[in-house]
């Protein structure tokens, strides 16, 4: 089992049909993930990296070719075993941080729980994921509004968390962080590693790729180097 | 355990509280409109119901044909009298039998009088004394004693101001002579009464007198038989028939009773109601598309959010139940309020337009307002379907690009 990855990507495409004509964003990408990976997605914008992370986060569908997740052919599944999916097995951690503006820290940490469980986070796991990440409680209680960008991302990764899926995809986490935060957000996304989690990283700065165990660099949708 | 879909809906209605009490106020105005119509509908049904069902032992009596003058001057239609005759009044009389507690021969016409130099006009019956009070109830004063002895309408004795002792001067201004009548007696409000006699703006004054000063002696616009037992009524009628309409092509006179006329009153009443209340319905209508363009406008505004949602592993049913839970609470906010409007706006609507509120708190009344409010909720509901239906069907990734 050991040598079966964890996410599997065979002859995968990706076309988007457009009003100037097709435009092939990803173009017969073969790429094995093994468990507790810790792999950098890098290349130029338009590149494919979003539309990589879009299929790897089973926000998308690839136009042909075959992707595996945890064993499972994402193709063969219905939306709601999609969306149980990325509830259950990823956890997604934006640039932009995107917390549910409604909500307050704690409650956007306890969110994914109540979707899995259907019932209020009572075992204390979000705000010891909270602790963790930095946000103590008085500021657990702010909406995101009231927060800082690093205090934000801290959150929005102590939710990627709180499910404990077995994938982290981060798209540019530290994108809109200053570099001194930025490295505070990558050291905890190195514990995680270390955790055993298995983490995918989009990022332009080659500093912060160098945090990864390898680096894949896309050019015109294609592997150019990995 | 509280539904977080339901606290980001509160919320999301609380952030645009202006935006969402707007909308409600269609509701509330829609609520207020149906449930209102629909109880002053009810109320003038249970009312003239009542009024009606008070003569429901009368059988009624008219001559078949169209009236063309005042009674005596017999300007009537080529193939029936205009009157009901002493003979058939005898006939009615031979007819009804045992089952009659009473019949009670009733002369009425339209006229004129004056009451210390203001005008009016009304119907003036005339009736046997001792008969009066068997159908019609003196709420002030006596019966007719004297011969210019009358009686007069509440309306008629509130409108001028009437007292006992008034006195009235009868008949048309342009003629040289007019008797003059004195109020002995006012009568208590009889509304729509099944028996044709609508006393509230009239003057009753007692055959003898009526007799000498219209003339028409035994020529009755109209016979009253009050039956013992109101099960016999449709017996007796048709004893009655079997008398006088001898030819049912050609009949003499037309029988009828308060449940035919209550039949036709309430059908029409009811089409009055089910009219007014399409009216209410449009502005429920109206209101309808304001919550429609208001739950349009929270999705427009939340795209991103729905996105966020949607890539977290939010199913599409929570979604859109997060939606459906704004426009029940739009429709909870609106409808309540609708509710409680509709209690007080209903109640003064009710009291001004048909004079009591006794009909108010029955069930047939009060009903509209529970129903109007369902009514709303459910109309914020269906108003909310699309909405909600469209942002369970975003695509995730769009919904998280836009700005």
């Amino acid at each position: 089992m050991a040598d079966t990855p964890l996410i599997r990507l065979v002859d995968v495409s990706k076309v988007y049909h457009l009003e100037a004509g097709d435009f092939t964003a990803l173009d017969h990408v073969s790429l094995d993930i093994m468990e507790n990976d810790f792999v950098a997605l890098m290349g130029p914008s338009g590149s494919g990296k979003s539309t990589m992370m879009n299929q790897l986060g089973i926000l998308d569908v690839p136009t042909s070719g075959e992707l595996y997740i945890a064993g499972r052919n994402v193709a063969g599944m219905t939306n709601l075993e999609r969306t149980h999916m990325r509830r259950d097995t990823i956890g997604y951690i934006f640039q932009k941080f995107y917390l549910i503006p409604l909500l307050s820290a704690y409650e956007n940490v306890e969110y994914p729980l109540i979707l899995k469980y259907k019932k209020r986070d009572t075992t204390g796991k979000a705000t010891a994921l909270l602790e963790a990440v930095g946000i103590d409680k008085e500021m657990s209680a702010h909406r995101p509004t009231q927060l800082s960008g690093g205090q934000q991302q801290r959150v929005a990764v102590a939710r990627a968390l709180v499910n404990e899926p077995k994938i982290l995809l981060c798209d540019e986490p530290t994108g809109n962080l200053d570099r001194r935060t930025g490295y505070q957000i990558m050291d905890i996304l190195c514990g995680l590693h270390k955790d055993g989690k298995t983490v995918i990283l989009v990022t332009h700065d080659p500093k912060i790729a160098e945090y990864a165990h390898h680096t894949i660099r896309l050019e015109d949708g294609r592997i150019a180097e990995s | 355990m509280r539904d977080i879909f339901f606290d980001l809906s509160v919320r999301s209605v609380r952030l645009n509280y202006l935006r969402s009490i707007l909308a409600s106020i269609g509701i509330v105005i829609g609520v207020i409109a149906i449930s209102t119509m629909g109880m002053l509908g009810t109320n003038m049904q249970l009312e003239t119901k009542d009024q009606l069902s008070a003569g429901a032992d009368t059988v009624v009596i008219t001559p078949d044909a169209v009236r063309m003058g005042p009674p005596g001057s017999s300007t009537t239609s080529s193939t029936a009298s205009s009157v009901i005759t002493k003979t058939q009044l005898l006939k009615i009389k031979q007819a009804a039998g045992s089952n009659a507690s009473n019949i009670i021969p009733v002369y009425s016409t339209n006229t004129e009088f004056t009451l210390s130099s203001i005008p009016g006009r009304g119907m003036i019956y005339g009736i046997d004394p001792d008969h009066i009070t068997e159908f019609l109830t003196i709420e002030n004063g006596t019966n007719i004693v004297g011969a210019n002895d009358a009686l007069v309408g509440s309306t008629i004795a509130t409108n001028f101001n009437l007292k006992l002792g008034s006195r009235i001067k009868v008949g048309s201004s342009t003629s040289g002579s007019r008797s003059e009548v004195k109020i002995v007696g006012i009568l208590k409000e009889r509304g729509q009464a099944a028996d044709s006699v609508r006393t509230d703006n009239a003057i009753v004054v007692s055959d003898d007198w009526y007799v000498k000063e219209y003339g028409g002696k035994d020529e009755y616009p109209q016979v009253n038989v009050i039956v013992k037992n109101v099960d016999n009524i449709t017996g007796t009628e048709e004893l009655i028939t079997a008398k006088l309409n001898t030819n049912a092509k050609t009949p003499v006179v037309r029988i009828s009773d308060a449940s035919t006329q209550l039949s036709s009153i309430t059908s029409t009443l009811s089409t009055m109601t089910t009219f007014i209340l399409a009216i209410g319905g449009i502005s429920l209508l109206v209101a309808a598309t304001s919550i429609f363009n208001v739950m349009m406008m929270s999705v427009t505004e939340r795209v991103q959010e729905i996105g966020i949602l949607l890539s977290i592993g939010t199913e599409t049913g929570e979604v859109r139940r997060m939606f459906l839970y704004e426009a029940f609470i739009l429709g909870i906010i609106g409808a309540g309020l609708g509710g409680i409007g509709s209690l007080v706006i209903g109640y003064s609507v009710v009291s001004y337009m048909i004079g009591t509120t006794e009909y108010f708190f029955l069930p047939d009344s009060i009903v509209y307002i529970p129903a109007g409010v369902l009514i709303g909720i459910v109309v914020c509901i269906i108003s909310g379907l699309y909405p909600a239906w469209r942002a369970s069907n975003m695509d995730p990734i769009d919904a998280l690009r836009s700005e």
